[in-house]
């Protein structure tokens, strides 16, 4: 009986928990959404009644942020006949973080391939030094890098911040960590049975990496996603990215805090999409590898 | 608190970190300009860019075209966010490369921008073109460094305060006889509960002290660079600013949003300090309340104080990297538009940008008097406080003084520590986060 009674308890107690972290992470989500649609008078004056219901402003704000705003992407806008506004960062945003999500899985996987199955000399001092680079702050790259792109004549393309962090240190990490729990017997099957080194990676290595492969890939995306500063330094405005292009609405003399909050809100759409197809591999990805079985 | 002080700290020390490797590097990496050749006349080259942020870009957009028309080179001007134009600017400042030949620049952003290196010295052309004396003497202090000249002064923010006349007279309150705090407080009871005679945001309480610390003369740092703020000036700013905050006359709302205008246009709050650029600021965003405006003088903190202080304030300046070529078309065009009465007034009247260029205050159009402010002639006003203007020192550090007297003065708003305890601990904490002392 007692015994029941203690798990109702930790039971109720974890649910208290959840729910009030649940709050905490859903209630600023919420308010985007419902500043979204009010009038900007509506959700930052101290004089009007807080509103927690949507309203029905949503088309004046976005108009406003489209007159605004005026990206381009890939030359679509001519395409089409018609300017892209903010529409346009957006497009940007998820075609960099796209090919920079493919390319760098292919690069990670490989290397954490290598680092866990193969050896060679200096393996764990390289290893060693490409995790070390995961400490240096972005400021300090942006000059270097800056100088790096424009040798190659790279400055304004999308290469200029889909390349420099291709080979991700963090994902170069988390795979070798992974791949590690990959039996080495079942490479020696695959390698008996005439497999070259590529077909053993990329046939019988790489498809028990899935959950491991999708964490990560929602990791780089967001970390392309998220990128502000170098984007800014190194991106023409006709290529801007969203963090850019929100932050370009906030002016001298004026922050149009209703069209960044439909900035906000419309960009958390495609990143809301990806976790939402890929969230069952996350937690077990993530998970992969923490326990030898 | 204690934690946010301990991120804040690693922050800094990353901030700093990054722009002295960043500045390091780009040391070695670049050999120079493009262009070597040293002095004389190497001909101009046919265009350059200039980078600028809201009106400020729509006011060179004037000028571009008589210049092109005049001298013959075409220059464009590329429009930015503010914050973003500057984070660019300067990342490209440090590494040498990608920059417009021009750029706008504060005289707050001046000590960190020329400690960059990647300005050039203009001085030489500044004495050979004979403009210095023509532009306010205190505007100078910022752009120098060690003997050189970095930048070519643009306009001032004297500093005015823009009040409805017909929301206070239907009060009864009279603001033409004002002249201190301690009335204009008085007059601020008048008003109704939900009417505010000012505006005190919670995250701004830096803009109003430096402001007022600035009409008392004070300085942030001394000329050693020892941070110079905790003394009686800065004690006043502060104690008034929590009387104001006490006698419930202000209300706090966040700059420069929506809200913010709006409760101008309804008149909820009556009145606002701002640099002469206000005027054309209020007039684009609130054009209905045309006629209702006034401004007057600041108010003192004695009677027969000093009521002459400054808010903001733009320059030109030319980035090193580019040619020889290209720099010398630039300060051509910046000649052309900054140490010129006519353009100058021309941006004068279109957008209110104030000149830091003397001669332009004789023009007749300083004496005219605005629709906006029901008749009231400013220019004169303005152009009469500018030479009064007190110097003010901006550092590299500036931003930090910002920081920590937004953070001392919300605890001291709060009532957890006094006046000038606020200002002494604020001092401290710049002190302790620069490693500079106080003086």
């Amino acid at each position: 009986m007692r015994e029941a009674q203690r798990e109702f308890a930790w039971k109720v107690l974890t649910y208290a928990v959840l729910l009030v972290a649940t709050l905490v992470t859903i209630v600023p989500l919420y308010w985007i959404l419902v500043a979204m649609t009010l009038p900007e008078s509506a959700f930052l004056s101290t004089a009007t009644e807080p509103r927690l219901l949507p309203g029905g402003h949503f088309a004046e704000n976005f108009a406003a942020l489209q007159g605004r705003v005026d990206v381009a992407i890939l030359g679509v806008e001519r395409v089409l006949g018609f300017e892209l506004g903010f529409l346009g960062a957006i497009g940007n945003s998820i075609l960099i973080a796209t090919v920079y999500t493919s390319l760098s899985i292919l690069l990670c996987s490989m290397a954490g391939f290598a680092f866990a199955k193969y050896e060679f000399e200096f393996k764990e001092p390289i290893f060693y030094s490409i995790l070390a680079t995961l400490v240096l702050p972005i400021q300090l790259l942006v000059i270097p890098l800056f100088l790096l792109m424009s040798r190659l004549g790279m400055t304004n393309t999308y290469w200029a911040i889909i390349l420099p962090w291709a080979a991700n240190p963090l994902g170069i990490f988390l795979m070798r960590q992974n791949m590690k729990s990959i039996p080495d017997a079942l490479l020696e099957s695959a390698r008996m049975d005439g497999a070259t080194e590529f077909q053993v990676f990329y046939r019988v290595a790489l498809p028990t990496m899935k959950s491991s492969l999708a964490a990560l890939s929602i990791i780089l995306f967001l970390f392309q996603w998220n990128l502000f500063l170098f984007p800014l330094v190194i991106l023409g405005q006709d290529k801007y990215t969203i963090p850019v292009a929100i932050s370009d609405l906030i002016g001298a003399q004026r922050v149009y805090y209703d069209q960044i909050m439909v900035a906000a809100g419309l960009s958390i759409v495609p990143i809301f999409l990806l976790f939402l197809f890929l969230q069952k591999y996350f937690v077990s990805g993530i998970l992969a590898g923490s326990v030898k079985e | 608190m204690t934690g946010e002080r301990g991120s804040h700290d690693r922050r800094t020390v990353l901030k700093g970190l990054g722009v002295g490797g960043a500045a390091a590097l780009a040391g070695c990496i670049t050999g120079g300009r493009d262009d070597t050749t040293d002095g004389g006349d190497v001909g101009m080259a046919d265009g350059v860019t200039a980078w600028s942020w809201d009106v400020a870009a729509e006011s060179l957009d004037l000028t571009d075209e008589p210049y092109e028309e005049a001298n013959g080179g075409s220059v464009t001007v590329e429009q930015f966010g503010r914050a973003d134009m500057k984070d660019k600017y300067k990342s490209q400042l440090l590494a040498g490369e990608g920059a417009p030949a021009i750029a706008t620049m504060e005289s707050v952003d001046a000590a960190a921008w020329v400690d960059t290196n990647g300005l050039r010295d203009i001085s030489g052309w500044i004495d050979d073109a004979g403009i210095k004396d023509g532009f306010v003497a205190g505007k100078w202090g910022p752009l120098e460094k060690d003997g050189g000249t970095y930048a070519l002064p643009w306009d001032i923010g004297p500093v005015g305060t823009f009040y409805r006349k017909d929301v206070l007279e239907s009060n009864e309150i009279d603001l033409t006889t004002v002249e201190t705090w301690d009335q204009f407080i008085e007059e601020g009871k008048k008003l109704p509960d939900d009417q505010y005679m000012i505006n005190l945001p919670s995250n701004d309480y830096d803009g109003l002290w430096r402001m007022l610390y600035r009409m008392l003369g004070g300085q942030p740092f001394a000329e050693d660079g020892a941070v110079a703020f905790d003394n009686d000036e800065s004690v006043a700013v502060a104690r008034t600013l929590k009387r104001v905050r006490d006698a419930g006359i202000a209300n706090d709302v966040a700059s420069w949003s929506s809200a913010w205008f709006n409760a101008f246009k309804e008149g909820s709050i009556a009145s606002l300090n701002g640099g002469a650029w206000m005027e054309g600021t209020l007039k684009a965003e609130l054009g209905g309340t045309a006629g209702k405006w006034r401004v007057m003088k600041p108010p003192a903190f004695s009677k027969g104080g000093p009521r002459a202080t400054n808010w903001g304030g733009s320059n030109l300046v030319i980035a090193d990297q580019v040619s020889d070529a290209k720099a010398q078309r630039a300060f051509d065009y910046m000649q052309f538009t900054l140490a010129s009465k006519e353009q100058q007034l021309k941006m004068y009247q279109e957008y209110g940008i104030f000149p830091a260029y003397e001669p332009a205050y004789q023009s007749e159009a300083f004496d005219e008097g605005h629709d906006f402010l029901g008749g009231q002639g400013a220019g004169r006003l303005f152009a009469d406080i500018a030479p009064e203007i007190p110097p003010y020192r901006y550092t590299v550090d500036t931003p930090e003084v910002t920081k920590a007297i937004n953070e001392n003065f919300s605890s001291m708003m709060a009532g957890d520590v006094s006046p000038s305890e606020a200002v002494s601990q604020a001092a401290q904490d710049v002190a302790d986060r620069t490693g500079r002392d106080i003086a």
